[in-house]
């Protein structure tokens, strides 16, 4: 079952622009000069429920665009979205009582008061029946572990524990759709670990379908299988994670195991056709280009007393990195697959 | 039609009852605001029962307002002032502030009707005492006056007074609604304050007409200040009380249309 259908979604901001000085500045006040900023550019996919979907991209690709256009805080220039069956930016209030949208760097609950007393509020906003309300209050404040949070002002509270609460507060009218965006940001390694494996849980006990971004590949890794990279606004891979480093990787790692290292440097240079090489206690690992692994791995076994042979994608960040350098309106942007 | 009606009604009414509860149950937060906030209220009175005393010193009647007849002013303007700084003000001016750094994105994606949300999301109890001294000094300018109130004087006195106040808000509301474009408002709204301060305390028979004219409708502080003290002074007449209500129709459907026109035009602060 579908969860979330996006159709050729295209969003261009309007942005006013004037050069720096008084001048300019003076300028703008009288005539305002503005740019066509294209943020998101006709991207589509499906996500079905139960899905957790990792939405990839670097800083200004379009992933926060996307998601607010799904979450119906923004009108898109043209295209369609469907999720839970209803066109997010009417704002029906059947469609926004079923979903959530948790942003790591900005919080919803309410400054001065306790955490308990903005849970009292969402209870009103979204009706959430009284019985209802305590036993899932009960059950996360379980899992996150909130008993000492509850009653004490948000202000008061650590970020790590203030993330806890938002995210509770989030999920008390049980929502079937999720938009997480970078929900783990600034917290410490254990807290990550935390929140990653609640949301896991979460999607593990009542199927909601998760769109999650994240800078941290670490939360990637733990929960999607699938992801969706955009850059520049457009869709540039929509498919496994580990189908993403088949594609991106433009290198390889080969590390072999040596009997003894004889050989010198000179020679093991020319074996490896000049890549770089790094030398270890019990052998030497060198980094290749792709098409030239079989062949490099070839020579080592060929003239070097191999024990162990081993060829490796390289860690997924790299990837990430390499795919997130591509300058934009390159070969690889139209490289797009269904997922 | 009626059933999905009085179930947002309803939904509405429960929203608000649990901002006014959390106002109440958090008190005690305020105590410090609230010593400040008699301590603000008494000099405000002192300096404008001083300025009645210097204007009745020379005259015994200004525009046509007795001494008693102007107190009931006095008190109706510390009632409606009272009503903006409990809810309205600080509404406004959190929504301000979370249009500017993007927390306004949560009130949107929030299953109930995103004006009511914006506008009773702070209730700031403080401003009762505004409201305390208000009602004291309008019963003592009722009761100075002489002369008993009958009971449809009171009913119209509430009923201007509930136009004034819808009116003095979908006017600040609009004014807020331009931080969609706007980042940086605030001080629209410390300007709105300092004329209802220093205008909204006469009664606006006084000035000339153009002032009349732009303290009736450009800035409503006229049907909000001055015409529920003309109840509660034996001086409405049926047309003005059919126009405060029109006005307040007329100012509050404009007000709503201005705030959706908005939304679809909101684009958010920045990831």
């Amino acid at each position: 079952m579908t969860a979330i259908t996006v159709d050729r979604l295209h969003k261009t901001y309007t942005v006013p622009e004037r050069e720096g000085g008084l001048r300019a500045a003076v300028g703008s006040l009288v005539r305002r000069r503005t740019r066509q900023v294209r943020a998101v550019a006709e991207v589509s996919f499906e996500i079905d429920h139960g899905e957790v979907v990792g939405f990839l991209g670097p800083n200004g690709a379009g992933k926060t665009t996307t998601l607010k256009m799904l979450a119906g805080l923004l009108h898109p220039t043209s295209g369609e979205a469907r999720v839970l069956g209803s066109t997010p930016w009417q704002r029906e209030r059947s469609y926004l009582s079923r979903m959530a949208l948790i942003m790591g760097q900005r919080n919803q609950l309410q400054w001065d008061i306790p955490v308990l007393d903005s849970y009292r509020l969402n209870q009103a906003v979204f009706r959430i029946p009284d019985a209802q309300f305590r036993s899932r209050l009960d059950e996360l404040t379980e899992l996150l572990e909130l008993q000492a949070l509850l009653r004490k002002p948000v202000r008061n509270l650590s970020l790590g524990e203030r993330m806890k609460c938002e995210i509770a507060g989030s999920l008390l009218h049980a929502p079937q759709v999720l938009f997480l965006d970078e929900p783990t940001i600034g917290l410490d390694v254990a807290m990550q670990r935390r929140i990653r494996s609640f949301v896991a849980d979460y999607n593990r006990r009542t199927g909601a379908c998760v769109m999650l971004t994240s800078h941290y590949m670490a939360d990637v890794e733990a929960l999607c299988r699938r992801v969706i990279v955009i850059h520049h606004g457009r869709l540039l891979f929509d498919g496994g994670l580990t189908d993403l480093v088949h594609r991106f990787a433009a290198e390889k790692t080969i590390t072999v195991e040596l009997e003894e290292s004889r050989a010198d440097d000179a020679d093991l240079a020319r074996l490896v056709g000049g890549h770089p090489l790094e030398r270890s206690a019990t052998g030497i690992s060198v980094r290749v280009p792709k098409a030239e692994t079989a062949r490099v791995a070839a020579r080592l076994l060929a003239e070097l007393p191999v024990v162990d042979l081993v060829v490796e994608e390289p860690p997924i960040e790299s990837v990430i990195e390499q795919v997130f350098d591509a300058p934009e309106e390159q070969p690889s942007g139209q490289e797009v697959t269904g997922g | 039609m009626a059933g999905p009606l009085l179930d947002r009604v309803g939904h509405d009414a429960r929203i608000v009852a649990t901002y006014i509860s959390l106002g109440v149950v958090n008190l005690v937060q305020y105590r410090s605001d609230f010593v400040l906030a008699v301590v603000n209220g008494l000099i405000t009175l002192v300096t404008q029962l001083l300025a009645l005393a210097v204007v009745f010193g020379q005259t015994s009647e200004l525009g046509g307002w007795s001494r008693h007849d102007l107190l009931v002013l006095v008190g109706v303007h510390f009632l409606i002032g009272g009503l903006i700084g409990l809810v309205i003000r600080p509404s406004m001016e959190t929504m301000m502030e979370g249009i500017r750094l993007g927390t306004f994105d949560f009130t949107l994606v929030k299953p109930a009707d995103s004006q009511l949300l914006a506008s009773v999301q702070v209730v700031r109890p403080p401003a009762l005492v505004d409201v305390a001294i208000g009602v004291g000094v309008v019963v003592w300018g009722v009761g100075g006056r002489g002369g008993a109130l009958s009971a449809g004087d009171v009913a119209l006195f509430l009923l201007t007074l509930l136009c004034g106040t819808v009116t003095i808000y979908s006017f600040v509301l609009a004014l807020s609604t331009m931080a969609f474009w706007f980042v940086r408002l605030d001080n629209v709204l410390a300007i709105f304050q300092s004329l209802f301060g220093q205008a909204g305390r006469w009664p606006v028979t006084i000035f000339p007409g153009w002032l009349r004219l732009l303290l009736t409708f450009a800035v409503p502080l006229a049907f909000a200040v001055t015409v529920p003290s003309e109840a509660l002074t034996g001086r409405l007449d049926l047309a003005t009380t059919l126009g405060a209500v029109a006005l307040a129709a007329v100012f509050f459907a404009a007000a709503r249309w201005f705030w959706f026109f908005a939304l679809r035009r909101y684009t958010g602060a920045s990831a």
